[in-house]
Parts: structure tokens; sequence; C-alpha cells
């Protein structure tokens, strides 16, 4: 009687809290506290697997403005994001490594706020996106050459649980 | 052919890596001055070494003297006479003592034609500071022989060091770098501004979740607090002369503007309401006026207003990316990117304005040169300098016109504040 309250009680959870567009199938035979341990690893590899697919976008040097060339990027991040509705979306901008100081940072919320802007244009809810700015704290690349500047100007798009 | 000589001059000049730009005490005879070692029976033979070079570097960067780097030693109640080959004006002469984990500076300045002591000094210091011991001696020493005064010598500068990408540590050093301790490490902890004179306090912005968040960190109880959090940034550009007002940098709606936060009455007020980019607002004109970086013309450049707000001035007709100023008095210093584009070999340059007239004095002449920082008189300016995957602090004495080196062994500068 106990496994069966404890059940439901995590069958309603799942119901009110609305983590799946799906109706919650409970298992009459499965343990409980199995059952929710697969119910969230799901949702996490359903996370993984849309995240592998966002793609980032590149800015030019000092520029904010979405490129036309990575326009199919925004559209393809866009469509990827309507079928995780259920997920938050953070946009962290990013500079290479010129200029060390506070303008770097604004620079990197400008990009972000770019890349949330383009979001929106395609459909995306303005609520589940989020912005910050990473200035040049964390590039993917730290050769001295011009292709490398290139890939630290960025927008990385983050799904959140 | 003179014109063709003076061409070569100004090309061979514009070439030097790292120089400043020479324009007054061309010809000025500084008076010798040589360091005498008198410590005996100091068991720490590194830390002995170490203080010899660190008094030779003090005394140059103070720039008052023409200094010696040969080791000498005597015994600390000799007279001032040196061997007829050595010509020097004063000598320097130390004694250290252990005293337990505490270290015992006692000095005196002696004049070499008259054997008269000048000044005299007694300083205890905690051995892992024993750097403080050379600095304060200096500073104590210009202001007893009336030497352009050089208080900052003994204070700590502050800076963020990137350890890995997304983490960095904040430090608090002495000016060489000798002396370091880390005061906060673990994540992203970025632009420490000193909270007041005495520097028993520092602002800082760290990332809790992703939001950037202020906190200020008080180094006697080693407890940070939380001030304020903004989407988007949230940096402490500068802090008022009483330390009870900030500006700041925030974009709380995705938006980079200047806020004055007001520490006592918890009063936040926005400054600039641009749609592009506003930054770095640091006080001038005995904080009555911002000086800021704003990219309202298409690139970075600075600006001036009011502290209540409304008409924008220009500062600086020069350049076309002017950013990452530090203000003092009615000074600005400010850092010029001088590349033409992104291909071009990347060249910062230092420049100093008054915002009281048409004043522009270039300070260095090649090189990264980005972050300049005022000491607290004025007189020095502090910098970080880009040298490939490393940087080092950089220190131009404004007046002197000599700049100064100190490289980090370890990481790279992310900011820093005297």
């Amino acid at each position: 009687m106990k496994k069966l309250v404890l059940v439901s009680t995590v069958a309603a959870a799942l119901f009110m809290a609305g983590c799946s567009s799906k109706s919650p199938e409970v298992d009459m035979s499965a343990d409980a506290n199995k059952a929710g341990q697969q119910g969230a690893m799901s949702d996490a590899e359903r996370l993984n697997s849309l995240q592998a697919q966002v793609q980032n976008v590149y800015f030019d040097f000092d520029k904010f403005n979405i490129r036309p060339d990575m326009q199919s990027r925004i559209n393809q991040n866009a469509s990827i994001f309507n079928q995780a509705g259920n997920f938050k979306i953070m946009i962290e901008g990013n500079c290479d490594e010129w200029g060390s100081d506070e303008y770097n940072y604004a620079l990197g919320v400008k990009r972000a706020k770019a890349g949330k802007d383009a979001l929106i244009a395609q459909g995306i809810a303005a609520d589940r996106i989020e912005i910050t700015s990473n200035g040049e704290s964390k590039p993917v690349c730290t050769d001295k050459t011009k292709d490398c500047d290139a890939q630290n100007r960025r927008d990385e798009f983050r799904l959140l649980p | 052919m003179k014109k063709l000589f003076l061409l070569l001059i100004i090309c061979l000049g514009l070439s030097a890596a790292d120089a400043t730009i020479d324009v007054v005490n061309k010809g000025l005879v500084l008076p010798k001055i040589i360091v005498q070692d008198a410590t005996t029976d100091f068991a720490n033979r590194a830390m002995q070494d170490k203080f010899f070079k660190l008094v030779v570097g003090d005394l140059k960067v103070g720039s008052a003297f023409e200094v010696s780097d040969r080791y000498y030693t005597s015994k600390f109640d000799d007279s001032a006479i040196i061997s007829a080959d050595e010509r020097a004006d004063l000598i320097y002469r130390y004694a250290l003592t252990q005293l337990g984990d505490r270290v015992n500076l006692k000095l005196k300045v002696l004049n070499v034609k008259t054997n008269k002591e000048h000044f005299s000094s007694e300083y205890t210091q905690s051995a892992d500071k024993f750097v403080f011991l050379a600095h304060k001696s200096m500073v104590d020493m210009a202001r007893n022989l009336n030497l352009p005064p050089i208080d900052w010598m003994d204070k700590s500068i502050i800076f963020s060091q990137y350890t890995a990408p997304g983490k960095s540590n904040i430090v608090v050093a002495d000016y060489t770098l000798t002396y370091q301790k880390v005061v906060v490490s673990g994540g992203l902890n970025i632009f420490p501004k000193w909270a007041n004179k005495d520097q028993s306090a520092f602002y800082y912005t760290s990332y809790i979740k992703s939001v950037p968040t202020l906190y200020k960190f008080d180094l006697k109880s080693n407890n940070k607090s939380k001030i304020l959090q903004s989407g988007g940034m949230i940096v402490a550009s500068d802090v008022s002369q009483d330390g009870t007002k900030l500006l700041l940098t925030m974009a709380p709606n995705d938006q980079s503007d200047i806020y004055l936060y007001d520490i006592i009455s918890k009063n936040l007020k926005r400054i600039t309401t641009f749609s592009g980019i506003d930054v770095n607002g640091n006080f001038v004109d005995n904080d009555t006026k911002v000086v800021f970086v704003s990219d309202r013309l298409g690139y970075p450049n600075i600006f001036a207003t009011s502290i209540d707000g409304g008409a924008v001035e220009q500062m600086v007709f020069h350049g076309k990316n002017n950013n990452s100023i530090s203000t003092f008095e009615n000074y600005v210093v400010y850092s010029s990117r001088e590349s033409i584009n992104e291909y071009a070999q990347k060249t910062f340059n230092l420049y100093l304005i008054s915002t009281k007239s048409d004043y522009v004095r270039q300070l260095t002449a090649g090189g990264v040169n980005t972050y300049p920082r005022f000491s607290s008189d004025g007189g020095s300016i502090i910098f970080i300098k880009s040298l490939g995957v490393s940087s080092a602090v950089g220190i131009i004495r404004v007046n002197e016109n000599r700049s100064f080196q100190f490289p980090l062994r370890i990481g790279k500068l992310q900011s820093i504040d005297w």
C-alpha cells in the first residue's frame, strides 16, 4: 500500500510539474525510486541530444551584429529550441583577448543580446532566454592567430534544465 | 641632411619598444647611491639576497638617484668612507635580523662626503611580507630627504589572474609582485577594486549560476558580503574619494550603462541612458563629473557627463578605439588601440589628458599596454603589459619619464587596481 501511495505521489508530481509533454505513464510493478531516476535521465538525455545539435554563432572583429552567414545557424538553433519548449536557454557572449577590460564584457553582453533578439525574431519566447557575458575569460582557442581570435568571438547557446 | 637625420632619430625613437615618451629631465644628473648590507648571522640567505635586490630595485623605481647594482657589505656602525675608485654621494646601509617569524630592518642613509647621517629608521614585519620592509623604508626616506613622494610604494596592488578558461583568482601583491597572496579563488572572480584608501576591503565581481554578482570582501575578517546583482554584467568601476559611492557598470535589461550606487542609503541611480555601450565610469573633478567609455560614435571613445547625468561631452579627439580609463583629480589616462584592423600587429598605447585643457601626452610607444591605473598620489601609473601568453605589471613614473616592468610568472592578468 505504501508503495502504491509513493508511486502515485511521484506520478502526480511529474504531471503537475509538466516536465514532459506526454501524459505520465506509471508502471505499477516498478520500484517508485527507480522509476523517478529513469524519468530524470530521460530528460537529461533529451537535453544532451538537443544541445549537441546547437551551433555557436560567430562575430566580426569589434562587432555585435548577426552576420548574414550566421543567420542559418540562428534559424537552426531556433528550430531546436522550439522542440525543447520546457528548457530555458542561456546565451553567453564571448570576445577575443584584445581589450581586457569592461568594454569587452559589455561587448559580450551586446553579442548575447543580438543572439537573443535573433531567436525572438524566430518565435522563441523572450522569457525563456537569459544572457550573460564571459568577456574574454572563456577562450576556446589560445593561439596568437587571427583564426583563433575569430573562434573566440562567439555566442554559445546552452539549454538549461 | 639635417632633416634626414631628424627623421631617422624620430623613427628610432618610435620603434623603441616599451620606451616612455621622454619630454623632460634630459641631461639631469642624479646623485649616486650605493647599497651596503650590514647584516650578520641571518639564517635565510635567499631572503637576504632578495632583500638587497629589492632595495636596489626600489631605489631605481623611486627615480631620485643613480643606483649602483654592486653588492657592498660593511659593519652597521662603520663610517661612510668608501674606496677611492667608487664614486657615490650617499649610502643606504641596512641590517636584517630574524625575530621568530618576523624580520627586523635597521637602516641609515649616510652622506659620503660629510660622513653625516641623513636618515635612520627601524621596521619589523612578518617574514612572508618582508618585501614591505624595503618599500616602507623607501617611502620614509623620500619623505625625510624631501624627495618626490613615493607613498604608493608600500601600498598593495590587487589583481585578477586567469588560471584556466572561466576561472580566475584575486591576488593581493606588492607592486613588484614579489609578495603575492591569493585572497579569492574558485570560479570566475574579476575586476577587483579597492574599497577605501587604507586598502582594508575591495569590491569584485563573481558569478552565481551565471548571474554577475558584486561582492565586498573584508581583508581583516576574510568575509565577503553581497552588494548587488545584475543580468549581463556588473563591475565596480570606481569608488568616490570618501568611499561612500560607487560607479557601476550594469546591464540589468541587457543594456550596459553607468550607475551611481550609494553604499549607505543603498540608492541606485542610472547616469547614462545611451542604447549602445557605456562602461568604465570614473569620478573626476572632485567627484562632480563622470568620465566613461562609450561607443556612441560607432567606436569606443572617452566621454564625460555630470554625476547627475544629462549632456555628454567628448573628451578625446584622437584615435578610433580608446578605452580602459583611470582618473586622478583632473587627469585621465586611457588605452588606445592603434592597430589598423584585426590583421595588423596589436598595438595599444597609453595617453594622458587633462579635463581642464587640451593637454595630451603619449606615455608608451609600442607593444600592448592596457588597463592603466593611477597611484594614490597621481604621480605614477600602473598598467598591464601583455607579453605573448603571459603578462607583466608596468609602472610609469609620470614626472620622471621612466617605466619599469615586473613579469607575472604564472597566468594572465585580467584587471588590476592600485
